[in-house]
């Protein structure tokens, strides 16, 4: 047996585990830290830094230090940099692969923060940003509606007229070659005119007696037939091509009709808005409320992870791809399920310029489905520093992984606004200098399908605004009007989906312009549709002309038809004049 | 890799019973072929320093069988994923995942169980395989190799003092 044996091999194992512990022990921390940074920079798209984490074994818990997370798109600047997070752990689901917290606080939250270095990463791919369809007002600016402006305007467009001009004149050039080789295979003037002949025949052989009056018959009712089947080509190709005329004529009038639709259209796009200054608020707020959901959609995308996990059903059990290492784990019934990852309950505080926000999230996991609860966060503060009072709350659910639903509520009541920039344009700059603003936000996602309203009142409002020398008559009324506004309501609908979604914006500011300046607004309107018209006219004028010449050209094809079903028509009409003989022919 | 080949041949040349450096080659396939840091290699450790196996033949065979797991993972990982999620076995998978013992172990990773299964597959015909070759190699082929032009000349090569240096070792005996 001893043979075999080796006893004071126990006391080298042991050594061994206790060595391996014990290194175990002394860069676990440092394993932490960087695993955290590593996992946080691949999910971020930017640098994750921590600066310390703190493992401590009894009882089990962590605690990690100032950790920063930069803003992918601003290296310079840390998107949240979190003072401290204290946790501890269930040690005995631990040991059963399970990471529950029930309870974590996350201290000292801060948003937007300075860098000392760049938080960029060397290899990052190249984003992509949700693209609005129709994003609305980049730069607040006025048109002057000068001739070079209708220039402009058409240059960038593309002109229905021109289009319909264009592919009128193609068809039109296929239907004239299609006819002329219609018409050349159609039995012709001589072919009918072979027919007369034939009668002439028929009326001599009646004179040869019995046998001829027979023959002659037989002969003129041959005739008839040929003669008919060759007057119904006729005939049918005559209702074609009037058919196709019919057609083309049509579409000659939609042309000409085209330039007054296309001057019209233009209107609608360039003008401020035929229906009265309506895109006035988009142009002022829309491209901050542009930034601000894409931005919001931007950080709501990287969330998904942490919200749910790559899974695929094999046969009865869940196939998980775990977040590092390599293979799969497969999952199993369990007797009391339990997510991998939970979080029952954080309690946060934010500190923002304007003071202290207080929160609280709970069920974080990727495992919504297994723990059968969303996640949902509330946040509130009072009396802050500009703002009266906020509250935000929400869900995010993925309970059933087909159908996931988010919803995000909003409500701040006495947000001082100051010095908020609306329009950076060199002729006319615009800010906001003070308001007093409430505003309700409601956002849902469920699956594709975004929504979003925002209700903003805004009191006390003071608007100062820089009007440049030659910025236009119409850009000083608007100026002069905004500096009267004292106040003004605003909603925003945010529709679509992810990836494609558009912001449409209504105010009681676009009523207040369209009176103040809505004569000017008419004259300009005005003045703008005449140039349109007419340059648009201009442009297609010439083109439409030669169209009217080659429908003309049609003409032609039309009378030569006619002509040789009026001539076989006749032809048939002598036919039915008597048979050989003096019989009556059955036609 | 000197190193590697004199220990190898120290160890086949040596006194150890075959039976020694076989098992410590089984147990290292187990070591080497599974990932590392699992549970079950806390016991193969044991059994290797309680049992009187070759160290020697261990240590040498982890390393060959840890580079052969690099290439074998794709195929554990297909054997794994098949046995778990086979129907027939669902019953003792869903017992053992909720038992703390093997979900500790990691049994439900499709490479764990993959190698796991593969390695104990192989040990007894290892086991039996590799004794058979030591016998054959010590029987036959020693005795030929030393008797070579070529052997002589290696006696005489730095290899050979090397092979020498490491002949003093004290685990190599299994003792």
């Amino acid at each position: 047996m001893s043979k075999w044996i080796r006893w004071q091999g126990v006391i080298a194992f042991a050594v061994v585990v206790l060595l391996v512990a014990g290194v175990w022990f002394l860069v676990v921390d440092r394993v932490i830290k960087r695993a955290i940074e590593k996992t946080g920079t691949l999910l971020v798209g930017a640098k994750v830094e921590l600066g310390e984490a703190d493992l401590s074994l009894f009882p089990l818990g962590l605690t990690l230090s100032r950790l920063q997370v930069t803003n992918p798109d601003q290296p310079m600047t840390n998107a949240v940099e979190i003072a401290r997070i204290a946790f501890s752990m269930d040690s005995l689901n631990l040991l059963r692969r399970k990471a529950i917290i029930e309870e974590a606080t996350v201290d000292g939250v801060r948003l937007n923060t300075p860098r000392t270095t760049s938080g960029a990463i060397p290899d990052r791919p190249a984003k992509s940003e949700p693209v609005s369809k129709k994003a609305v007002g980049d730069l607040f600016s006025l048109p002057s509606f000068s001739a070079t402006d209708v220039q402009e305007i058409l240059s960038k467009e593309e002109l229905r007229s021109q289009k319909l001009v264009e592919s009128l004149r193609t068809d039109l050039q296929a239907e004239q070659e299609q006819w002329q080789k219609k018409l050349a295979a159609l039995p012709d003037k001589a072919k009918l005119e072979s027919y007369r002949k034939r009668l002439e025949g028929l009326k001599s052989a009646g004179k040869g007696g019995l046998s001829g009056i027979v023959g002659g018959a037989s002969e003129a009712v041959a005739v008839q037939q040929d003669l008919s089947r060759d007057l119904d080509q006729i005939k049918t190709a005559k209702k074609d091509f009037e058919d196709s005329v019919t057609g083309l004529r049509k579409r000659m009038d939609e042309a000409v009709r085209a330039p007054q639709d296309d001057a019209r259209h233009l209107m609608e796009k360039y003008s401020l808005s035929g229906s009265g200054l309506g895109n006035v608020t988009g142009m002022l707020v829309g491209g901050t409320i542009g930034d601000w959901t894409a931005t919001s959609l931007r950080w709501y995308a990287k969330l998904q992870p942490v919200l749910h996990r790559q899974a695929e059903r094999k046969k009865d059990v869940e196939v998980v791809k775990p977040v590092r290492g390599k293979g799969v784990d497969v999952r199993f019934k369990e007797r009391a399920p339990l997510p991998d990852f939970l979080i029952r309950s954080t309690r946060v505080s934010v500190e923002v310029p304007a003071g202290a926000i207080q929160g609280q999230v709970k069920n974080i996991t990727p495992d919504q489905p297994i723990l059968g609860a969303p996640l949902a966060f509330e946040f509130a503060g009072e009396k802050l520093k500009g703002v009266q009072s906020l509250k935000l709350d929400g869900t995010l659910n993925r309970v059933d992984p087909a159908r996931p639903t988010d919803r995000a509520n909003l409500r701040v009541r006495g947000y001082r606004v100051e010095d908020l920039s609306l329009s950076k344009s060199e002729q006319w700059a615009l800010a906001l200098k003070q308001a007093i603003a409430d505003t309700d936000l409601q956002a849902t996602l469920k699956g594709e399908a975004l929504n979003a309203n925002l209700a903003a009142s805004l009191q006390s409002v003071q608007m100062v605004s820089g009007v440049k020398a030659g910025a236009g008559v119409l850009a000083n009324a608007v100026a002069s009007a905004l500096s009267d506004v004292k106040g003004f309501k605003l909603e925003a609908e945010v529709s679509g989906t992810v990836d494609q979604y558009d912001v449409k914006l209504t105010s009681d500011l676009d009523r207040v312009l369209k009176d103040v300046v809505g004569k000017q607004l008419q004259a300009q309107t005005a003045r703008l549709e005449a140039q349109l018209q007419s340059a648009i006219a201009e442009k297609v004028a010439g083109p439409l002309n030669e169209l009217k010449g080659s429908l003309g050209g049609l003409d032609g094809i039309g009378t030569e038809l006619a002509s040789r079903l009026n001539l076989g028509t006749d032809l048939l009409k002598a036919g039915k004049g008597g048979a050989p003989g003096g019989l009556k022919l059955p036609f | 890799m000197l190193r590697m080949i004199a220990n190898l041949l120290k160890v086949l040349n040596s006194e150890a019973e075959p039976g020694q450096i076989s098992l410590a080659l089984c147990f290292s396939m187990i070591a080497g072929l599974t990932p590392f840091w699992s549970l079950h290699n806390l016991l193969v450790v044991l059994l290797v320093l309680f049992l009187r196996v070759n160290l020697s033949a261990f240590l040498l065979g982890l390393a060959v069988f840890t580079g052969l797991a690099f290439l074998l993972d794709p195929l554990f990982h297909v054997i794994g994923l098949a046995v778990l999620t086979a129907e027939p076995l669902e019953g003792l998978w869903t017992a053992l995942y909720n038992s703390t013992l093997w979900r500790l172990e990691r049994f439900n990773n499709s490479i764990v169980m993959g190698s796991l299964l593969c390695s104990l597959l192989f040990f007894v015909p290892l086991y039996y395989g590799a004794n058979h070759a030591i016998l054959q190699y010590r029987e036959h082929v020693m005795k030929w190799i030393l008797q070579t032009r070529v052997m002589q000349a290696f006696m005489a090569s730095r290899l050979y003092s090397l092979y020498q240096s490491v002949s003093g070792w004290g685990w190599g005996g299994g003792a």
